[in-house]
């Protein structure tokens, strides 16, 4: 079997392609190359339209033309083999409940209230977080307790309200409510969002390390 | 670059660690069903629900720390399991393990860490912390 019906599968391929319907004229006009005499097939008379498909260009430039043309059909391998590589490589997103991604120590994330080392509630009811607050998400009561020191009674945050400004850690004058590190209270139903005192002195319990960690950590900013 | 390298057969030495650290083929597999991926790293600490913290810079900042629930909550595991302790650790806030670091306040009145009970029978329902300012007329007290 000749090269050039080895490579004469790709001949259809470039049959459309406009270099070719170039050469296909230029092969009219001048139908004898490189001082080979072949018989010519479409006869080269006036007036006489040949329409099928045509030989192959048997000359060298085009043979090796088509030959890379074959030959680069491991473009196809070699796009597979890219999308082999990616499957053992690292991937660029993070494996979320193992991995977390990193977080600012300014973090405004769930409420909580703290409590002095004592074990004392800080909150004085002074209502100052209540008045900042610009979504109006905040509720406090206050009466005067046994000890004749003045503590809230209600304390409540309508966490579907919150837009998390950190308003309200701002305002407080003794550190009590704090936008802890915690992002992840998502719940089930609306209620559970409606953070009474109890839940926000809870968190404040839960989550000291972590809150007082922080302020210690961003202390000089503040 | 070395003819080892060159052939990659660094990435099978890992390969090979990565399934002797995960307890062979079968806790390997294991894992990889619970954690969706295998990897080697260094244990850095466990804290007392259980969990196990590892890290390996060889993986790139965001995925060079991890942790691998207890085995206690099998499939049940979630991302609010992870204590306030390991918190800052783990989303990169400092480098030192709670056990190495000496300022972290431990009071005694700070509570145990409790997973989002939401959806389960422990989970926080809304209640008045004060008496309510109107209260119902009840005819039969009166009466009695």
């Amino acid at each position: 079997m000749s090269l050039a019906k080895l490579f004469s599968v790709s001949s259809r391929v470039r049959a459309t392609g406009a270099s070719s319907l170039v050469l296909r004229h230029a092969q009219y006009s001048t139908p004898s190359d490189g001082g080979k005499t072949e018989m010519v097939y479409p006869p080269n008379l006036p007036g006489y339209k040949y329409v099928n498909a045509e030989d192959p260009n048997m000359s060298m430039k085009e043979m090796s033309n088509r030959a890379a043309q074959t030959l680069f059909w491991t473009e196809l391998a070699r796009g597979f083999a890219v999308t082999l590589a990616h499957i053992f490589k690292e991937p660029a997103t993070i494996n979320y409940p193992f991995e977390k991604g990193p977080l600012s120590p300014r973090f405004r994330g769930e409420h909580a209230l703290r409590r002095y080392p004592s074990g004392e509630e800080r909150c004085i009811a002074c209502k100052l977080c209540e008045a900042i607050c610009p979504a109006q998400a905040i509720t406090i009561e206050a009466e005067e307790r046994k000890d004749g020191s003045r503590r809230t009674t209600r304390y409540d945050i309508d966490m579907t309200k919150c837009i998390y400004c950190g308003f309200c850690q701002e305002a407080c004058p003794v550190d009590a409510i704090v936008e802890g590190p915690n992002f992840e209270f998502s719940t089930e139903t609306h209620e559970e969002l409606l953070y009474n005192k109890e839940k926000l002195l809870s968190n404040g319990d839960k989550w000291e390390s972590e809150i007082a960690t922080n302020i210690r950590a961003d202390h000089l900013y503040r | 670059m070395s003819l080892a390298k060159f052939l990659a057969l660094d990435k099978l030495a890992n390969f090979f660690t990565i399934i002797r650290q995960n307890g062979g083929i079968r806790g390997s597999l294991y894992k990889l069903y619970r954690q969706d991926e295998l990897k080697d790293g260094k244990l850095v600490g466990e804290d007392k629900y259980g969990n196990k913290y590892y890290e390996n810079p060889r993986f790139f900042y965001g995925r060079n720390r991890w942790v691998e629930y207890s085995d206690k909550v099998n499939m049940n595991y979630d991302g609010s399991q992870v204590p306030a302790e390991w918190f800052g650790w783990l989303h990169y806030k400092t480098d030192l393990p709670p056990h190495q670091d000496p300022s972290r306040p431990k009071y005694k009145w700070m509570a145990d860490f409790t997973e989002n009970l939401s959806g389960t029978t422990g989970q926080y329902v809304p209640y008045s912390t004060t008496r309510p300012k109107v209260e119902p007329w009840d005819p039969k007290s009166k009466s009695a």
